[in-house]
């Protein structure tokens, strides 16, 4: 494990913390359609599945680099994916809480619950907004030190 | 860096970029409606290819036009302020006038009080004024409108600092400015500069809201001294008279609360007055021997101080006046306009004294932890003030204190007296009253005549009382004739008020000497009690009785001044009645059960059976005993105390609160329910037909259930069409109850040959230009009322929107209700009356009124969800009347027409422990079955969306699901943002598929809505050719463009990438 990790680039750590923020991202989600009945999240699976996706193409994204050299096309596909799949997750948070959100900052102000369940669902598009510019600036950079001879 | 690195970190750049502009592009879609209301953008237009028979079914007046059609926006904004200057003079009450009214010609004048720089126009959030207004300090001394310079602000938060901001309601103004005839007064412009300065730091707003701790904001006399030292140097050039303004806002979703004001301020109570605004008046007693005090406030404020202070010289109260309200100010400070207005609630000593405050705020189940489970309900307030709401409390206690019975005059709710309850100290200002710059005197024109006709089972019976009103005075003027009535009571019977509003008139401008015979004709059902006890014999208990025996009615200056009338006629001892009684206004009949039977209205208009349909408001029905009303057979032991921590232990009650209404069937027989036969029969033939025409059979028959479950399930502001039967999706509501909420050039019809274009110099025009509701109630002028919905109907044309969420038609319970200034009354009478008129003018333009919040909504306390619990006596003879009076509207009806208001929005709140939308006794059983509503009931806000199947076979016609369009695309019925169903039932198009009683509910929600839209403005559209254009906006061909570029650089920094990463293959 040691040599594994002495192995690895900056990008390896960029997409590894994509990694943890899908998982938080995806807790959050669950936290904050089980807080209340009447905010279940209705499209909690598709949520899930995005979420669960996103991780395991930024998962890819860590090891391929390890058999197939940085900025390899396998490795490139996954983060590029794993960019796109997080969005979506978000975006499918948002459009479900876009109705709450516009109550709170109008007519339903005053809704104590709802501000508990916006700020928890801040927290999950946070998540994934900020594991995709993770994602991102991994991509910028090599995930393995030594691929091939520079 | 190398190359393929730059190439792959822009690639997923451009991959981020391009999910988040479909991401964003989808719930912009989703949401057009809201955002092209918001941006000015028009997605999709109705377009009618053939232009026969368009526009010809409701039109503008003439007068508003130009010579080619076109919309004259100048004449409209001026007919605005005509009619917002006259809302303001006949609604504004003269409450003390020590001679010093009206002021001289050309008199110099000081104001004070940040109010009268800032004065409160409309609501912070809910009924606005927009657009630019004119002030108190124009209204008094100019002669132009400054629009460009004065457009009413607001009060906003800036998300990204956290910083509260002041905002303006409308982006400038650099349309037409108009001329008045101002009063003519100088105004001391360093007072007016003082307040300007000091509002850079104090952030007052036009548009204002209360809060749970609330401070006025009244500047210090040190504050104003450093501004300018010198300041009362000023005094001896401007001290013919002195007017402080003092003001109280009030604002949706939020109340004042008891004891919710800033510590320090001097002050117990929000609507008491502060030691600053004290100062501010003993400024102005050191400025003029002649000082004014303008009560700038929808709610009641407690001036009793100022009542009893003889160096006050006279109190008006303003309302909240709306933008150009001010000039009616005007026109009664200079004697232009002798004020005819009467308070439209009662102003109490102290407010606290009202049984009804010691249960108002905050109040949630001791044990709602453990036992609900619903969103939304765990709250809730006991209305144990029974029917003593307002006035009725204050009058009923006074009267049986003449009588010495019902312990009236023990201490229990006593606050402003000195031992025994005393009405003189508790009341500064009752009911209805008002004085004037005239004299009148009036007298019955005959005797009043009693009539009685029976149809079948239904009895109607009227009393017209003919009054002579003659101006004895030296100035013209009108008066309002306000009749009230008294049921004979029994100690410790069915409770009745001691007095009551039962109906009122107004004469026109009577010049001195000048005499007029006005008619009001009173619904004797109105005089009626609900007993709700009352054993009908058939298995059935409660229902409207009219118990034998000596009625009494009286017109005075407001309920107080009628019940000493009644005093006198009754021969009380005078000694002990407080204010004058005449005994000649008063008039006593015997109704004999051979007269009017008992249980005559037992039968309602409609030839219903009344009987008791809101068991469940009661929370003794539950558990028994647990609450006391409040009973004028015992005022000292019945006086309500605070019900806090009130514990659940019967299991029906949680069971209603958890939202355990209705189970979705799935396995009915709903083979009789006809869906999507063939037929030729199109929407835009049925313009005007009757709800009971048989072509609406055949057309309902034309959709499906799909179509149906649409129009129930999206109610607006964007309503889905129907293919089968020639409908498309249109954006038809709009807010609120003193304008339509959208700006002139951003009609929603864009065909009409009246709109104003895009162009026009006026085109930014924000109709919501109107005062607040008590203002327009306080006139007790029926045909203002009348002319203020016509006026509204009008801007309906000029915007497109033929269904308006509005006005509000709820109780003011107390002065605390945040929305009261949306709100008309404390009495259901002058409430339903002026809702009604407004409707019937709406309606002769094709504005679909549509009331709110169809009921209990008493206060904005934890409204979403609240549980109010009362006697089904006190829902009915206090809470609904309004609404009866108005969606029966008896005045209009003939042989052929049954008019009516034809709209109503669903209240937040529940009834008792259940849900209004839910409540089939309340929206069937009620409104449809007893009153004959028939029309658009659309729920509040995404109110209830956990309970689909129970609001939609309530009786409730449709969900408002503002901001979601896109029907059948975007938005569909398998929509998600539904939040999960407490029956554990899945909303999509094949839900009620096996329910036939929800089946046959949406069958009915359709009948409804079109009913309601056919005879709306909205006909104007349609014909066999009518449909929908798609347009482009510039935020669609944003996020295109973002969505096409953002893929182009993906697939070309994708492409750069791999020929990098071959290149790098090859090098190595």
């Amino acid at each position: 494990m040691a040599e594994f990790m002495k192995k690895q680039g900056a990008g390896m750590y960029f997409n590894a913390l994509a990694a943890i923020l899908g998982v938080v991202g995806l807790i959050a989600a669950i936290i904050c359609s089980n807080m209340t009945v009447t905010y279940r999240l209705g499209n909690m699976g598709q949520i899930a599945m995005l979420a669960i996706g996103g991780v395991v193409l930024c998962i890819a994204a860590i090891c391929l680099p390890n058999y197939f050299g940085n900025r390899d096309i396998a490795g490139t596909v996954a983060v590029l994916g794993a960019i796109a799949v997080y969005a979506f997750a978000f975006g499918a948070v948002l459009s479900e809480r876009i109705l709450l959100i516009a109550g709170l900052f109008s007519y339903d102000s005053v809704n104590t619950v709802g501000w508990q369940v916006f700020s928890v669902t801040v927290v999950s598009i946070a998540a994934f907004l900020i594991g995709d510019i993770a994602l991102i600036i991994g991509a910028f950079t090599k995930s393995v030190k030594e691929v091939t001879a520079e | 860096m190398k190359k393929t690195g730059i190439w792959r970190g822009l690639a997923a750049v451009m991959t981020f970029v391009l999910s988040v502009s479909v991401i964003v592009g989808s719930t912009l879609e989703s949401f057009s409606s809201t955002i092209d209301t918001a941006l000015g953008t028009q997605s999709e237009m109705m377009v009618t290819d053939d232009q026969d028979a368009v526009y010809d079914k409701f039109t503008p007046p003439a007068e508003l036009l130009n010579a080619d059609g076109t919309g004259n926006s100048n004449a409209l904004i001026q007919a605005a302020i005509d009619l917002n200057r006259e809302q303001a003079a006949e609604g504004t009450v003269l409450l003390k006038n020590n001679g010093v009214l009206p002021l001289a010609e050309g008199s110099a004048v000081s104001l004070f009080g940040i109010r009268s720089q800032v004065p409160i126009l409309g609501s912070s959030f809910g009924v606005k004024a927009c657009g630019g207004f004119i002030n108190l300090d124009e209204a008094l001394s100019k002669n132009q409108t400054d629009f460009a310079n004065h457009i009413t602000t607001s009060l906003s938060q800036n998300w990204a600092t956290g910083e509260v901001e002041r905002g303006y309601t409308t982006d400038g103004w650099s349309g037409d400015e108009f001329a008045f005839d101002g009063a003519g007064f100088t105004v001391n412009p360093v007072m007016t500069s003082i307040y300007t300065k000091l509002n850079e730091t104090y952030l007052h707003t036009e548009n204002a809201g209360p809060s749970e701790e609330y401070d006025p904001g009244e500047p210090s006399v040190a504050e104003i001294a450093a501004v300018n030292a010198d300041y009362k140097d000023s005094f001896a050039t401007y001290g013919d008279a002195a007017i402080v303004v003092i003001g109280r806002p009030s604002a949706e979703s939020e109340d004042y609360l008891p004891g919710g004001i800033v510590d320090g301020l001097g002050a117990e109570e929000p609507l008491a007055l502060t030691d600053n605004e004290r100062d501010a008046i003993a400024l102005a007693k050191e400025c003029s021997d002649q000082v004014i005090v303008l009560v700038n406030s929808a709610s009641a404020v407690e001036i009793g101080e100022l009542k009893d202070d003889a160096d006050i010289d006279a109190i008006l109260w303003i309302g909240a006046p709306g933008c150009y309200g001010m000039l009616g100010v005007a026109d009664i400070l200079s004697g232009k306009v002798s004020p005819s207005g009467g308070l439209a609630d009662i102003f109490a000593t102290y407010n606290m004294s009202a049984p009804a405050m010691q249960n108002m705020g905050n109040y949630s189940y001791a044990n709602a932890d453990s036992v609900i489970t619903r969103e939304n309900s765990g709250n809730y307030i006991i209305e144990a003030e029974g029917i003593y709401v307002g006035y009725r409390y204050y009058e009923t206690r006074y009267y049986d204190a003449l009588l010495g019975q019902g312990n009236a005059t023990g201490t229990a709710g006593t606050y402003a007296s000195n031992g025994a309850w005393d009405y003189d100290a508790e009341v500064a200002y009752g009911f209805g009253y008002g004085l004037s710059y005239t004299t009148f005197d009036m007298a019955y024109e005959g005797e009043p005549v009693i009539s009685v006709s029976k149809d079948g089972d239904v009895t109607t019976a009227t009393a017209t009382f003919n009054v002579k009103v003659t101006n004895t005075g030296d100035v013209a003027g009108k008066k309002s004739v306000q009749i009230y009535g008294q049921a004979p009571y029994t100690a410790g019977g069915v409770e009745k008020s001691a007095i009551q509003l039962l109906n009122y008139g107004k004469t026109g401008l009577l010049q001195p000497g000048e005499s007029e015979v006005v008619s009001v004709e009173v619904d004797l059902q109105y005089i009626a009690t609900y007993d709700n006890t009352y054993d009908n014999g058939d298995g059935t208990y409660g229902t409207y009785i009219l118990d034998p025996g000596t009625y009494y009615f009286a017109f005075g200056n407001g309920a107080h001044d009628a019940l000493n009338n009644i005093c006198a006629l009754q021969q009380i001892d005078g000694a002990s009645i407080i204010g004058d009684a005449d005994a000649s206004y008063a008039f006593a009949t015997e109704i004999t059960e051979d007269l009017i039977g008992k249980t005559a209205f037992s039968v309602s208009k409609t030839g219903v059976k009344v009987s008791n349909q809101l068991d469940y408001a009661d929370w003794n029905y539950f558990q028994d005993g647990e609450v006391t009303y409040l009973s004028r057979a015992d005022w000292e032991g019945t006086y309500p105390k605070s019900y806090t921590d009130m514990t659940l232990t019967s299991q029906e009650l949680i069971d209603y609160l958890n939202g355990n209404y209705y189970t979705i069937a799935t396995d009915e027989d709903t083979s009789d329910i006809v869906w999507g036969e063939d037929g030729d029969l199109m929407f835009y033939e049925m313009a005007g037909l009757d709800y009971d025409d048989e072509k609406w059979e055949e057309l309902l028959s034309e959709m499906t259930l799909e179509e149906a479950q649409y129009l129930a399930t999206f109610g607006g502001p964007s309503i889905p069409g129907a293919e089968s039967i020639g409908t498309v999706e249109t954006y038809m509501t709009e807010n609120a109850g003193n304008g339509v909420a959208v700006n002139l050039n951003a009609s929603k019809d864009t065909e009409a040959p009246w709109n104003i274009s895009s162009d026009d110099p006026n085109g930014n025009w924000h109709p919501e230009v109107f005062g607040s509701s008590p203002l327009t109630a306080a006139s007790f002028n029926p045909d203002l009322c009348k002319e203020l919905g016509e006026f509204i109907g009008i801007e309906s044309l000029f915007t497109g929107i033929p269904i308006l969420w509005g006005p509000g038609l709820n109780t003011h319970r107390h002065a605390y209700n945040g929305r009261n200034g949306e709100y008309y009354s404390e009495d259901p009478i002058l409430s339903g009356y002026t809702a009604m008129e407004f409707a019937i003018g709406a309606l002769e333009y094709g504005l679909i009124a549509a009331p709110k919040h169809y009921a209990f909504n008493d206060q904005e306390t934890n409204r979403s969800g609240v549980a109010p619990f009362m006697t089904e006596q006190r829902a009915r003879e206090v809470e609904l009347r309004a609404y009866q009076i108005a969606f029966e509207a008896t005045k209009y009806d003939t042989e052929e027409t049954d008019a009516g208001m034809k709209g109503l929005m669903v209240s937040f709140s529940k009834i008792g422990p259940v849900e209004c939308t839910v409540s089939t006794g309340l929206m069937t059983e009620i409104l449809k079955n007893e009153w004959g509503f028939r029309g658009y009931a659309v729920t509040d806000i995404y109110d209830d969306f956990d309970l689909y199947g129970a609001v939609l076979t309530s009786g409730a016609t449709c969900y408002d699901t503002r901001g979601m369009s896109g029907f059948y695309t975007d938005t569909t019925l398998d929509s998600p943002r539904f939040a999960n169903q407490t029956d554990g039932s899945v909303i999509s198009a094949n839900v009620f598929a096996g329910d036939a009683n929800a089946q046959a509910a949406v069958r009915e929600s359709a009948h409804n809505v079109l009913y309601a839209i056919a005879s709306s403005n909205l006909m104007n559209r349609y014909n066999a050719t009518t449909h929908v254009v798609k347009l482009n906006t510039w935020w669609r061909s944003t996020y295109y463009a973002a969505i096409g570029c953002s893929a182009a650089l993906t697939a070309l920094f994708a492409v750069l990438y791999v020929l990098s990463k071959r290149k790098e293959k090859e090098a190595a």
